[in-house]
């Protein structure tokens, strides 16, 4: 049956990259320390503008009413479309970088089911991260959450996973084709850091850019997030971000998977599928 | 037998043969080079030109079930291209292939699901997870079900003498082990044809020869697989295959039985001189000797000349004499001198006048 060969097969992935995430101890922690002083850039660049209280009640014009929160959920769901990119986008890479992509190409399995395996292996990297940062943020920064509903903070957290999931199966076909899969993602960063508002409110971009921003996934994520993390939003608050978020996913993965099979047929036909 | 035309998918078409090809080409394209092309090409908004390589030419095999055949050429005669056209890793641009009588390119998954792909080197192993691991985890991806699998891979690593060291993460194998570990792993999902490309290549000889002896014992008499394998040793191609199609420039140049093609050259007589203080200019001349065929020299230490010359000659006893002369006049020592038995190096020298490791 097609779903049990698919279950092993996301399961073998799955177990996998979980094993190979662990085998390198230093990696558990280095993924928590390195984006520390990401968080305090974003933080301290504010920083000089006024006190804490000051800088707060000018963000009030925005919705914030606590700009060390604001930016750190910006950074968390940045941090978390990075790593999603490069667990599930740039998955397929990852097996030519270890020397494994043909093995991996000529067994009859669905790579649609890889990717998405791999996409949700890095989600329990990515919970890791989400703890400790969170804890961190706490702890260093001393940032507050205001949350009414627990159901409308996981729905988001949910929802924008599977949104950045949907970019990486996306790209992963570029990526294939490529062969340049770290410089290409490496070149998405800044366009999102800066349109999506990981540091200050898309509300205060340019109306012109605001049109920009709202091509990213990421945007949404990190509204609905603050939304109701920080504000105490509740499903009404958030509804047309969810619904763009699933859109946006639904478009992502149809189109993925059409790219896959298209760039995979055309490595196979020129013969770049293990090429670095 | 159904053309490849007619197969439906997921519809196994007849035939004999575990795997066949007919016409079987693929073509690469690769940048020309920047000073072929010129200055024009920066004041003309063109792209670049592109060569045509021809990696395997209009290639017809039948390889029947249980028949451990051979593909034996040099490095770059497109032996393992062929391999990648009939495992679905690249698509043909002309010709046909089947495999357990699935089309290659209309039922990939039915091929990929039909065949284990051995490759040699280093690579095609997670080298962070244990063997066991890297078993288990394609085991799966084949579709096997678990309690299956942890069976079949303890088998197999007992098979392989790789039981005792199963848990240790892959990267602390030796390169031999390595080897081993890549053979079982093309057996995890018990397919009916094996492809073996250069199985034993860059081990030394104790584990070359141990992959050789599982190869032929075990997985062709015992376990009756097909299996498709290239090498560019004769002596393994000679030791192992039921049946060789020697490959050069894409195009398979004769295909025999190692035995009857060896006899296909036994009206040539074979001469083998070990000499040294001989010149490198004295190359050409030597083949050109009254009643010689081709001559191929292999330098095995240059500074001194010593070389191993192999004389293919019509009547062994006309040329030995004239041939020693001309050896002696131009300053050549010679170390010993004798008349052997055709190997298929002497057959690949008479079809292509080349060496098979040039």
């Amino acid at each position: 049956m097609k779903i049990v060969k698919d279950w092993r097969t996301f399961k073998a992935i799955f177990l996998r990259n979980v094993k190979l995430f662990t085998s390198y101890k230093s990696w558990i922690i280095a993924t928590v320390i390195w984006p520390i002083p990401l968080l305090a850039l974003n933080v301290y660049q504010y920083k000089p503008l006024g006190t804490d209280a000051a800088i707060s009640d000018a963000l009030k014009n925005y919705g914030f009413s606590n700009f060390a929160g604001m930016i750190i959920v910006g950074t968390i769901v940045y941090l978390l479309y990075n790593r999603l990119l490069w667990g599930t986008g740039v998955s397929i890479q990852s097996e030519r970088w270890m020397g494994t992509i043909e093995v991996l190409f000529v067994t009859p399995t669905n790579k649609m089911i890889v990717l998405i395996a791999s996409g949700l292996s890095s989600l329990l990297e990515a919970s890791w991260w989400i703890v400790s940062i969170f804890l961190l943020s706490w702890a260093l920064f001393g940032v507050q959450p205001t949350i009414t509903s627990w159901f409308c903070v996981f729905i988001s957290l949910v929802s924008t996973m599977a949104a950045l999931v949907s970019i990486g199966v996306f790209f992963a076909g570029f990526f294939v084709l490529t062969r340049a899969a770290d410089q290409l993602a490496s070149g998405l960063q800044a366009p999102v850091r800066f349109f999506s508002g990981v540091a200050f409110p898309v509300s205060a971009l340019p109306q012109m850019l605001q049109y920009f921003s709202y091509l990213f996934p990421v945007t949404y994520g990190i509204s609905a997030m603050r939304k109701s993390i920080l504000i105490g939003g509740n499903i009404e608050a958030i509804w047309l971000e969810l619904v763009l978020l699933y859109v946006m996913t639904t478009i992502f993965l149809i189109s993925g998977y059409f790219t896959l099979k298209a760039v995979e047929r055309q490595a196979k036909k020129k013969g770049t599928l293990y090429l670095f | 037998m159904l053309t490849s035309e007619s197969v439906l998918d997921g519809e196994r078409g007849l035939s004999d043969y575990a795997i066949e090809a007919h016409g079987l080409t693929k073509v690469f394209e690769k940048k020309a080079k920047a000073e072929a092309l010129g200055l024009k090409r920066l004041y003309r908004r063109v792209k670049p030109k592109k060569d045509k390589v021809v990696a395997v030419d209009h290639i017809d095999l039948s390889i029947k079930e249980g028949e451990l055949f051979g593909l034996l050429g040099p490095n770059g005669a497109g032996k393992t291209t062929t391999i990648k056209l009939l495992c679905t890793l690249l698509l043909p641009d002309e010709g046909t292939a089947t495999v357990n009588g699935y089309d290659v390119v209309k039922q990939a998954e039915k091929v990929q699901e039909s065949i284990g792909v051995v490759t040699g080197g280093e690579r095609g192993l997670y080298w962070r997870l244990t063997g066991r691991e890297n078993l288990w985890f394609f085991s799966q991806l084949y579709n096997v079900p678990d309690h299956l699998a942890k069976e079949r891979i303890n088998k197999l690593l007992k098979l392989v003498e790789l039981d005792e060291r199963a848990d240790e993460q892959v990267e602390k194998y030796s390169r031999g082990m390595k080897q081993r570990l890549h053979v079982i792993r093309g057996l995890v999902s018990d397919p009916p044809i094996l492809l073996l490309d250069e199985p034993t290549l860059g081990l030394d000889p104790a584990s070359a020869r141990v992959i050789r002896d599982f190869i032929k014992e075990e997985l062709q008499k015992k376990l009756g697989k097909t299996i498709l394998h290239t090498t560019h040793y004769m002596e393994e191609a000679d030791q192992l295959c039921d049946r060789i199609a020697i490959i050069d420039y894409g195009k398979i140049i004769t295909l025999d039985t190692p035995e009857n093609l060896k006899k296909s050259i036994q009206r040539t007589d074979i001469i083998q001189i070990n000499v040294s203080n001989f010149k490198q200019e004295d190359e050409e001349k030597i083949g050109a000797l009254e009643g010689v065929q081709k001559a191929v020299v292999t330098f095995t230490d240059p500074t001194v000349g010593e070389a191993t010359i192999k004389v293919h000659v019509e009547k062994a006893e006309e040329v030995m004499p004239i041939a020693t002369e001309f050896l002696i006049k131009n300053g050549a020592r010679i170390l010993t001198l004798e008349q052997t038995k055709p190997t298929l190096e002497d057959v690949f020298i008479s079809l292509t006048g080349r060496k098979l490791r040039d």
